[in-house]
């Protein structure tokens, strides 16, 4: 006996099975094969796959027959040398053979199958995703927990923490949408409007920059005037003051921001019809009409007008009463623009064109909005000359705009009866020579001479109102309006396309009382409300009136628009 | 209605209708009501200056959307406490399915179809998750469970598994007959386990190769001689045994993770929507 083979296997109950088989022979034949004294069945060994040998020094040696190795004490070799006093371990696919020496001198080899590396199936889960995918309950904690704490515990922790200058980090996330150009430098310092937590946006907040940005009327007839609303508006507000929003009448009632890129859109027109659709309700006293679409309801318009010759005043009267202005000259208009009047026929004579036309006097002030004062030695005298006497090459002139002069200069002229020198020009071009020509009455006397200059159809009273001041000679002050329409915008360059006649009857008009500016009707043509038809062009309020009331174009009007 | 009648109804009501025919689609009406409404008052009221959450109506529907969130997510909660009748969780379910499909409208509407990189765009992009995960699991749970039935033949989980070993332990012993270059290809077969494979390959419809495919492949390669082999003709019998109920452990699989795939991502999402709904109800009046 050199051999003993000793297996263990383990019991259904877990007790340990021990099994001795005793081999005669020096050597001892491993492999998967039954006929091998040492079978172990198992596909990942060879048939005859090594063999035990005990050597005559006593030493065991382990040989590999086929093309695999073994395992030796942990690492895989082809031969192995054992002293059986020492042993060691050899492993066998799953099996483990330890090698030592039994108590008789035998070589004990103690065969263990080791268990298998795969693990027992446990069908409940083997089949479920559980195991295969992170926890339901787990996700379900984190992402909310990551939610939370991006999105609401760093803006927060940031808003109070911070030191003023700083921004609040983190607050990025919470912006609602791109705020209009103006404000484009306020994106990404939210604090800058939103001032305290759960407090909505005041009024201050704004006027910390508009400063010059005023009421739209006393606040309490604002109030008035809004009126205590509809249900429905009495609810929201009700609603809206139960969170605290300031309001009605705040900045933000009509200014919405977060809408996006670009300009911010004007208010629409129902922020203004609210009140002025019915404003005589809420407020009887008022002067103004209702308003409540350009198209559909709005009063007549209300030019400022010099009703008074001389004053100056300007007062504001509505179209549909026909009034006459009174603006201390006498002129007509369809006089100088007739083309077959005496003032084409002079151009024409002259070989300047085939009559006046309205840009030979009127010059549009330099942003075209409206035109600059009539002026006398430029628009008027070239034709209307005032020289009275000719010394030489040299033309003596009355001065005009100053009567005592005037008076002075004639009673020292020369009679003349004949005209000064012959040939117009249009106004505002000068001959060669210079020349002038005046058509007043030939002076007789000095004092008599100024009369009959001042007369009506004088070389003063032709276009002058004559009038006493004080017992001595004058003219009625001339009041030229620059603007009508004081408190609605209206610039001529957005209407080049228009011909000035189809707007201001100018060319029938034959005194200058005739009020030519455009009725209601006559904007009507082209000018519709907020919603126009087709052809039509939308006029929202906010093209003519600006709710903050200032001296230039609305806000509201698209920048194209104003020029 | 006496007793009986009440008991019958009961009966029919419980043998007959699924949670989405529940009560011939009371819940499909009221949903489909709520929208309407929520529709037309979203084309009829003239908020200023655009549709969007901060108007009035916007708040309204917003208060809606949030309430019908928060309740739709405390089926996670009724779902473990069952109760029978009007309340039961069949309709508590079926309410479920369509108010959940109900908040589509009241959220896009609330939204005023402004979206923008922002916390209230994640909270109605987790919002429509959950919705399109739920309308994934009434698909699956609709369509599958015939199927799973058909493909297992009436096996039990644990009979599928039991056969393949059963085929297992056939081959180990069949294969110790044979040298090495048949065994080895056996072994790696019996390696092979159906259900150690990850979420993707799961849900896969293709299906893939593997150790006991490639030894019935090197098998068929054998020389004319070798083929004749009985122990071979056997071993590839097996094989081929092992590979048909693999095939069908593998269907099995990818049905049964479908009809739960779609709960890793609605209940995941789900907390997060109320996270992101309460970041974006908070950081609303935060800032003012």
């Amino acid at each position: 006996m050199t051999f003993r083979v000793r297996t263990v296997e383990t019991s259904a109950q877990g007790r340990e099975i021990v099994r001795n088989r005793d081999l005669a022979g020096k050597q001892v034949s491993v492999g998967r094969s039954a006929d091998n004294a040492l079978h172990l069945p198992d596909l990942a060994l060879d048939p005859y796959h090594a063999t035990i040998t005990l050597s005559e020094d006593g030493q065991i040696a382990v040989e590999a027959v086929g093309s695999l190795g073994f395992g030796h004490d942990g690492r895989q070799r082809r031969h192995a040398s054992i002293a059986p006093q020492t042993g060691g371990e050899l492993r066998f696919g799953s099996y483990r053979v330890a090698v030592s020496q039994d108590g008789d001198g035998a070589v004990l080899l103690t065969v263990i199958k080791v268990a298998d590396a795969d693990e027992p199936i446990d069908e409940a889960t083997g089949f479920a995703l559980a195991g295969k995918l992170p926890g339901k309950r787990a996700m379900s904690w984190l992402l909310g927990l990551a939610v939370l704490l991006f999105f609401l515990g760093v803006p927060i922790t940031s808003s109070l923490l911070r030191a003023p200058p700083n921004s609040v980090t983190g607050d990025a996330a919470w912006t609602p949408g791109p705020l209009s150009l103006a404000h484009h430098q306020l994106e990404a310092k939210c604090e800058a409007c939103h001032i305290k937590p759960f407090e909505a946006v005041r009024d201050e907040a704004c006027l910390s920059c508009h400063k010059s940005s005023h009421d739209h009327a006393v606040p309490a007839r604002l109030a008035k005037a809004r009126g205590f609303g509809s249900l429905g508006d009495r609810l929201q507000w009700r609603v809206a003051h139960q969170f605290g929003k300031p309001g009605p009448g705040a900045c933000s009632d009509c200014h919405n921001e977060h809408e996006g890129a670009g300009r911010m859109p004007p208010p629409a027109q129902a922020f203004c019809t609210d009140c002025h659709g019915s404003l005589k309700a809420g407020l009887p006293d008022t002067r103004l009409g209702n308003a409540a679409d350009f198209g559909r309801l709005h009063p007549q318009f209300r030019p400022g007008l010099p009703l008074a010759a001389g004053s100056g005043a300007l007062t504001r009267v509505s179209l549909a009463k026909h009034p006459r202005e009174a603006s201390g000259l006498t002129f007509s208009h369809k006089l100088h623009l007739d083309p077959r009047g005496g003032a084409a026929r002079m151009t024409q004579r002259l070989g300047q064109g085939s009559g006046l036309a309205c840009a030979s006097c009127h010059r549009p002030t330099a942003d075209g909005v409206r035109f600059l004062p009539i002026d006398m030695e430029r628009d008027c005298e070239g034709c209307h000359s005032l020289a009275y006497d000719k010394v030489g090459g040299t033309f003596r002139k009355l001065r005009h705009g100053d009567v005592d002069q005037m008076i002075a200069d004639l009673s020292v002229a020369r009679p003349a009866s004949q005209p000064v020198i012959n040939g117009r020009q249009r106004p505002g071009e000068f001959a060669d020579s210079g020349g002038y020509f005046a058509r007043f009455s030939r002076p007789a006397g000095s004092v008599g001479s100024a009369a009959q200059a001042l007369s009506r159809g004088g070389i003063c009273g032709e276009c002058h109102t004559p009038a006493q001041a004080g017992g001595r000679f004058s003219v009625v002050p001339v009041t030229q309006v620059s603007r009508f329409m004081q408190h609605g915008w209206f610039t001529h360059a957005a209407h080049k396309q228009e011909t000035c006649t189809s707007c201001h009857a100018a060319d029938r008009s034959i005194t200058s009382a005739d009020v030519l500016l455009p009725d209601l009707n006559s904007c009507r043509s082209c000018h519709f409300g907020e919603n126009a038809p087709r052809g039509k062009i939308s006029s929202g309020c906010a093209m003519c009136h600006d709710y903050h009331g200032s001296a230039m174009a609305p806000q509201g009007l698209e920048p194209r628009r104003k020029q | 209605m006496s007793l009986v009648q009440r008991q019958t109804s009961r009966q029919l009501d419980i043998d007959h209708e699924g949670f989405l025919r529940h009560r011939r689609f009371l819940w499909l009406k009221r949903a489909g009501a709520l929208c309407l409404v929520a529709i037309v008052a979203y084309a009829l009221a003239d908020v200023q200056p655009r549709p969007s959450g901060g108007t009035w109506l916007g708040y309204a529907l917003g208060t809606i959307g949030t309430g019908l969130i928060v309740w739709l997510a405390l089926l996670g909660v009724r779902k473990r406490n069952m109760s029978r009748g009007g309340w039961s969780l069949k309709a508590w379910t079926s309410a479920h399915v369509y108010l959940g499909l109900a908040l589509i409208v009241i959220a896009t509407l609330h939204t005023g179809f402004q979206f923008g990189w922002n916390v209230h765009t994640l909270a109605y992009a987790l919002m429509m998750l959950v919705i399109a995960s739920g309308v994934f699991g009434i698909v699956v749970y609709a369509t599958l469970p015939a199927a799973i039935s058909t493909n297992r033949e009436e096996m039990t989980q644990s009979q599928m598994i039991e056969a393949i070993a059963a085929v297992d332990r056939q081959l180990e012993s069949a294969a110790q007959l044979l040298d090495r270059r048949w065994a080895e290809p056996v072994a790696a077969a019996l390696h092979e386990d159906a259900l150690a494979v990850g979420i993707w390959r799961r849900l896969s419809a293709s299906q893939p190769g593997g150790a006991t495919l490639d030894a019935i492949t090197a098998i068929n390669r054998a020389s004319a001689e070798e083929s004749g082999n009985p122990a071979l003709v056997r071993l590839e019998a097996l094989l081929q045994r092992r590979q048909a109920q693999l095939a069908r452990m593998r269907r099995h699989m990818r049905m049964k993770a479908l009809i739960e795939v779609w709960l890793y991502v609605h209940v995941p999402a789900t907390f997060a929507l109320l996270a992101a709904l309460v970041a974006h109800i908070i950081s609303v009046f935060y800032y003012w």
